[in-house]
């Protein structure tokens, strides 16, 4: 855990010097496997860099390492090798935007099928330009250097990509691309802009992937389209990736190794047969290994995890009583039903203010129309039946859907539409009906995902302190190495509030978050709330349990059918005919 | 006249994408297997065909009595016996979608190097029915007007089947909802064995069609497949009628371009019009907007 961030980059610099002296050492034959090594695993780790996150499964691995190559093929000639790079890496990074910004939209398997055609698309592109323009198709390349210096060429980009790659998986940068493998969505909610970190992935992935092609093109000395874009390479590098396991940077190592050597087996023994053979060892590998090598490395790690975890929970209640206690504000409310009357926020200029919206699914009108204001240091409830409307409410106001009328206001400046990621810039987080924690991260790393994306972003040890800090309030003291995926329901509750409260809000929408504690765990929770109030957070909670309604708001808007049926002061509220009736019934009121 | 002739031309060649993109909306979108291998299947009917021809001197029509039971056959074992375990244990579509393509990729493979080893890599043709004939005021082989004929009428039997029959219904709700499905005692994964075999049954049956005016050979099924797949998506997943109108437009859309621009971007033409309607209607030209 704590080795130091030049270990790893340290040990692969070695391991790239112990490598460098193959050319002088081995034989041709050795050499070009050597190469081939190289070329795969570089391949497949740029793959994983972008489809390993985001779980977009590219295709699109040759398009852009056969662009490289042919880049390179056309302008040898003419351009000095600096520029050459230069314009290779622009050409790539030009093609994956236009792919990217006109792809990355679609839902998975549309994705597929475009980078599955995209590689023939160029090809067909290529071809075209080729016959018509440069009237002559498949060049000669021919270079005055040979085998050793493009080993040593893909070495160094080895070790550029992994050494690379080992700091962008620990800079803020990696963070948000492994919050958007676990859940897009709430990533957006802590204020990841997820389109542009996933399309600069997409974008590096490709360069890296065309600078590959540029450094083999002199392998083939003559190329042709159908030699430099052969679909084939795309397979084998995701089947390379999958099995070495895509969500690690060694892993797709892993994959490489022994797949390039079993290839070369194989296409040395049965020539005839290779795309037989080939076939045969990727029905195998979905069969047998469906999580990779490393994905089975990592279940059972999980699984050793959880047996050693088991038996801590008993003390979390106990826990989460003592910080609040230590915070010193939660005295007030000693019990769940003791009415409050809390310093509610002056009539004057509301903080969050909600006008005419309403929002309709098709025919369905899921909210008719809702007003409501949140003042500095309010708790304003919404309530209502199942189905009245609050959840969607929540969700408009949030950002995950837009409004169909209606302005919401924050601070007087227009949110209504925005993008959920601007929303949480302007200082609304929130948390989730059915809790959304980022899985894979531990608590201590997700509570800094809240800290890394807002306005003034922490990071490094203030980040580290900050998000122990948050942890110990909410009642998750010593939990931070936890993986967030271990914890049981309510202390996944608990660590979303911690994430919302990291992104330093001045508004915060909790969904339901006191349903389902026991009797100790509720007045605990309502004693956070009231901490966080005192804070001068306002708060629209959403809530189905009356005591902690009663206890914490000081006014209610109440929802029935889309509706806002009922407005004003708690105690009001909660008696008016018309809200009892909603809950209960008409007969029963 | 270009137009006539274009239009004419077009529609003829969209009638056999239609029923292969009719099978792979099937195979995905009832089955949910996203079948790479597709365009092999193809590619090995109109082999069949040609083997079928050349040495026994059976008219591909009739071939087809042979070709369609086996296609329907084979398709049936892969899914049962190899596709089944992956359907099990799927935790969820995406996951399967990932080990379907991954699969029926190496299935690819297989195939077309077993038709490699057979036939070699070169290009063979024969010529049937290759009678000039006068319609509707341009000349059209006959043969090509045969396949489009039978294309539209196996189309249009299936649609009538899906639509009217029992069975049918049972493939639809399979095709809606996989578990609403098995709620309402349908066995799902007989539905969906029958349905990934008939899928496979019009695809052979297109490349039977397609063998007596084309030239093929053993590596061009990825074509097929990308041309079915996009088809599909155009015409939105699981949708019968969708495929068979998105076909039709390709056949046009294609031939409009080779014969007014270039021979060589038809599928540049293709690509551009499969990112078009995605962006601007992605769930299909006659999908429901969700």
């Amino acid at each position: 855990m704590n080795r130091p961030r030049w270990l790893v980059p340290a040990l692969l610099t070695v391991a790239a010097a112990l490598l460098a002296p193959l050319p002088f050492i081995v034989n041709d034959y050795y050499l070009s496997l050597g190469i081939s090594l190289l070329n795969y695993s570089i391949l497949a780790t740029a793959w994983a860099l972008f489809s390993g996150p985001t779980r977009y499964i590219s295709l699109a691995t040759v398009a852009f390492f056969g662009i490289g190559a042919y880049t390179v093929a056309v302008l040898y000639e003419t351009l000095p090798l600096a520029l050459l790079l230069v314009a290779v890496i622009l050409v790539a990074a030009l093609l994956a935007a236009v792919v990217g910004l006109s792809t990355l939209r679609l839902s998975g398997v549309y994705f597929v099928i475009f980078t599955f055609g995209l590689a023939e698309l160029i090809r067909q592109l290529v071809t075209w330009f080729e016959v018509n323009v440069s009237r002559s198709l498949g060049r000669y390349i021919f270079v005055e250097y040979g085998s050793s210096v493009i080993y040593w060429q893909l070495l160094g980009l080895a070790l550029l990509v992994f050494v690379g790659g080992w700091f962008l998986k620990r800079s803020r940068f990696g963070l948000a691309l492994r919050m958007i493998g676990d859940d897009e969505p709430v990533a957006r909610h802590a204020g990841v802009e997820t389109t542009r970190v996933k399309l600069l992935t997409f974008i590096l992935a490709a360069v890296v992937m065309a600078l590959c092609g540029a450094v083999m093109a002199p392998r083939w000395v003559y190329l042709d389209p159908v030699i430099a874009f052969n679909p084939t390479l795309s397979f084998e590098v995701v089947i390379m990736a999958l099995l070495g396991g895509a969500n690690s940077l060694f892993g797709p190592l892993l994959g490489a190794v022994p797949l390039v050597l079993l290839f070369e087996a194989i296409t040395a023994n049965f020539p005839n047969t290779f795309s037989i053979l080939l076939g045969v060892v990727f029905i195998a590998i979905v069969y047998f290994l469906p999580k990779g090598v490393l994905g089975l490395v990592a279940g059972l790690r999980l699984r050793r995890g959880s047996v050693s975890t088991s038996g801590f929970d008993a003390d979390s209640a106990v826990a989460l009583s003592g910080a609040v206690a230590d915070s010193g504000q939660g005295a007030a409310a000693s019990a769940p039903t003791a009415a409050v009357s809390a310093p509610s926020g002056e009539p004057g200029e509301p903080l969050l203010e909600v006008r005419g919206l309403r929002r309709t699914f098709g025919g369905l009108v899921a909210v008719r129309s809702l007003d409501l204001g949140l003042h500095e240091g309010e708790i304003v409830g919404l309530i209502g039946p199942n189905g009245s409307g609050k959840t969607t409410a929540l969700n408009v106001i949030s950002g995950a859907l837009a409004p169909s009328e209606g302005t919401i206001l924050l601070r007087g400046r227009s949110i209504g539409g925005k993008a959920p990621e601007r929303i949480a810039d302007a200082g609304v987080a929130r948390t989730f009906q059915l809790v959304r924690v980022f899985g894979s991260l531990n608590c201590r790393e997700n509570v800094e995902a809240g800290l890394a994306f807002r306005p003034q972003p922490l990071q490094g040890a203030q980040a580290h302190d900050e998000s122990e800090r948050l942890l110990a309030q909410v009642g998750l003291a010593g939990k931070g190495e936890w993986p967030a995926a271990q914890l049981t329901y309510i202390d996944q509750k608990r660590l979303e509030l911690a994430r919302s409260l990291a992104q330093d809000p001045s508004v915060l929408l909790l969904d339901e978050w006191l349903a389902g504690l026991n009797p100790s765990e509720l007045v605990v929770g309502i004693e956070l709330l009231q901490s966080l109030r005192g804070q001068g957070i306002a708060i629209l909670l959403v809530e189905h349990v009356m005591d902690a309604i009663r206890a914490l708001c000081s006014r209610c808007v109440v929802m029935s059918a889309g509706q806002v049926i009922a407005s004003g002061p708690t105690d009001e509220v909660l008696s008016d005919e018309e809200v009892v009736k909603a809950y209960l019934g008409a007969e029963d009121a | 006249m270009i137009a006539a002739d274009i239009a004419i031309t077009g529609l003829i060649v969209g009638g056999v994408y239609s029923l292969i993109a009719i099978g792979l909306t099937l195979q995905y979108g009832v089955a949910r297997i996203l079948n790479l291998a597709y365009g092999e299947t193809f590619v090995a009917s109109a082999f069949g065909a040609y083997w079928l021809y050349d040495s026994l001197s059976m008219s591909p029509l009739v071939g087809l009595v042979v070709i369609l039971p086996a296609a329907f056959i084979v398709n049936w074992l892969i899914y049962s016996f190899l596709l089944t375990p992956l359907v099990r244990r799927a935790a969820n579509r995406d996951a399967l979608e990932v080990d379907s393509i991954l699969f029926t990729f190496g299935l690819l493979f297989v195939v077309q190097g077993v038709l490699l080893v057979i036939f070699g890599g070169q290009y063979y043709s024969y010529s049937y029915l290759a009678v000039p004939l006068d319609f509707l005021g341009s000349v059209v082989p006959v043969n090509r007007l045969i396949a489009f004929g039978v294309a539209v009428a196996l189309g249009l039997v299936l649609y009538l089947l899906l639509v009217r029959s029992r069975i049918g219904t049972a493939v639809r709700a399979v095709a809606v909802d996989p578990r609403s499905a098995s709620l309402v005692a349908i066995n799902v994964r007989s539905v969906s064995a029958l349905a990934f075999a008939v899928g496979g049954t019009l695809c052979a049956a297109g490349g039977a069609l397609i063998s007596m005016f084309y030239t093929f050979n053993a590596s061009m099924g990825v074509a097929f497949t990308m041309k079915a797949l996009i088809v599909v998506i155009m015409g939105g997943v699981g949708n019968v009628l969708g495929a068979l109108v998105a076909g039709l437009l390709l056949g046009v859309a294609e031939t409009s371009v080779s014969r007014l621009i270039d021979p060589g971007l038809t599928l540049a033409a293709t690509f551009l019009l499969f990112i078009l309607v995605l962006l601007v209607r992605p769930t299909g030209l006659f999908g429901r907007s969700s």
